[in-house]
């Protein structure tokens, strides 16, 4: 006790700021932390943008399809006709280039899906949709290609997925070549377009990688990161 | 005890305390809320539909805009998942006390062919008299389920129930500016769904 009353006067001061500062080191971290986070975007994710659209459909073997069949999968959409012909041709490398690597961008065990919705039932027929196959190299059980009755279509890819189709005169359609991503719980996570010029094989290639990533690691632990930066906007490019 | 040693504890003591009120202030507002349901990040609002409001009247999307609208798709006849969750959208709303007066829970009928407006009135009244019944024709039923990604089919049930509708059972909310925010999968609690609705209603 005799030894503290001897401290000088200015000591005791700077005793008492220290106490303090140490009392604002963690809410100071804190807010840095977060401010670090917002900027640095250490981790990377795909928006949710909105739920992907429901669908009956038969695909090229006559079977039902539907979006709950799809459910608990990734699903890479793309939309065309069966005489598409080369207008056709970039969509089918994006998806070829996914399916040659489907194992790649599991989620929860389960490949990749892909389906082509095709704009025509009266001319894509299965038989057609199945040709059709053959000539771009679709690997059946990894690629479904569906159509379906045409007002329902047009709910499902011009209402849900935003994808435009016009048909004309000579049986043929005009439309913008377009691709969707959809994760395993039916949300649309991106959309690749011709005009915004996101449709792109290394673009879809690279954000495959960031949906995969985030499917197996948004769980308990590494759950707030990935909230944390949904709600920062931390998209990946 | 030295006078100045009493400075100095109650000082540290007046110092952590208010550090814990601030970190008690600060942590919820810094930290992300979990929602327990999908948190959407929609970049415009839910195109606006048409369907049939309880005396045949028509009702949009858009008449809800002043409160949180949280829309189920279901029938009357539905054995087991409807009355679950509309049970659990009724006690959910319980949880939020006076707020509950800025959510209107909407459900649409996924079978207008057994659905009449009055069935559907009745049936949304037992849950909780606030809830509203929509029908419509199949076309405009098909126009509000299909962008939110409600898929339902018509299939055979039993004799005694008659044919059965399989149908998507999740829950969308949609905010006061027509932005859908949320999607509750089946099985979201009461409590759940009321701690997610007061967070955006904040």
């Amino acid at each position: 006790m005799a030894a503290e009353q001897t401290i000088e006067p200015g000591n005791r001061i700077a005793s008492r700021w220290r106490w303090q500062w140490l009392l604002l080191v963690f809410p100071a971290l804190l807010v840095m932390g977060v401010v670090a986070f917002a900027t640095l975007k250490p981790v990377k994710v795909l928006p949710r943008v909105r739920p992907a659209p429901s669908f009956i459909l038969t695909d090229q073997t006559g079977q039902r399809l539907t979006n709950e069949d799809l459910r608990g999968q990734t699903v890479l959409y793309t939309f065309g006709y069966t005489g598409c012909g080369a207008a056709c041709d970039p969509l089918n490398a994006i998806m070829r280039s996914v399916q040659d690597d489907a194992a790649r961008y599991a989620t929860d065990g389960l490949p990749i899906t892909l389906v082509t919705m095709f704009f025509d039932p009266v001319r894509d027929t299965p038989e057609a949709m199945q040709a059709y196959a053959k000539s771009v190299g679709v690997d059946p059980a990894r690629w479904h290609l569906a159509t379906g009755e045409p007002a329902r279509l047009k709910q499902t890819i011009g209402g849900g997925f935003e994808v435009y189709y016009t048909p004309q005169s000579d049986g043929g359609f005009t439309f913008e070549p377009a691709a969707v991503l959809v994760d395993p719980l039916g949300i649309i996570r991106g959309e690749y377009r011709a005009q915004a010029q996101t449709l792109d094989t290394k673009i879809v290639l690279r954000q495959l990688d960031v949906l995969a990533q985030e499917m197996r690691n948004n769980t308990a632990a590494g759950r707030l990161a990935y909230e944390a930066a949904h709600l920062f906007l931390c998209y990946a490019q | 005890m030295p006078a100045k040693r009493v400075r100095v504890l109650i000082l540290a003591s007046l110092g952590l305390l208010a550090v814990a009120i601030a970190a008690w202030l600060l942590l919820p507002r810094l930290l992300p809320y979990n929602y327990h349901g999908f948190a959407m990040e929609p970049t415009k609002p839910v195109a606006d539909f048409t369907l049939e409001g309880p005396n045949g009247k028509p009702v949009k999307l858009s008449d809800f805009r002043d409160k949180l609208t949280v829309l189920y798709f279901g029938y009357t006849y539905c054995p087991d998942v409807c009355p679950t969750t509309l049970a659990e959208l009724a006690h959910g709303l319980k949880g939020l006390g006076r707020k509950a007066d800025k959510v209107q829970v909407v459900m649409v009928t996924v079978d207008p062919e057994r659905d009449t407006p009055e069935m559907l009135a009745k049936y949304v009244a037992n849950f909780d008299p606030h809830f509203i019944g929509l029908s419509g024709t199949p076309d405009q039923i098909a126009a509000a389920a299909t962008p939110l990604g409600i898929y339902y089919q018509k299939h055979d049930g039993t004799a005694a129930t008659g044919y059965l509708v399989d149908h998507t059972a999740s829950v969308a909310v949609i905010d006061q500016n027509g932005y859908l925010r949320l999607v509750f999968p089946f099985g979201t609690s009461g409590e759940e769904i009321a701690s997610d609705l007061a967070h955006l209603l904040k």
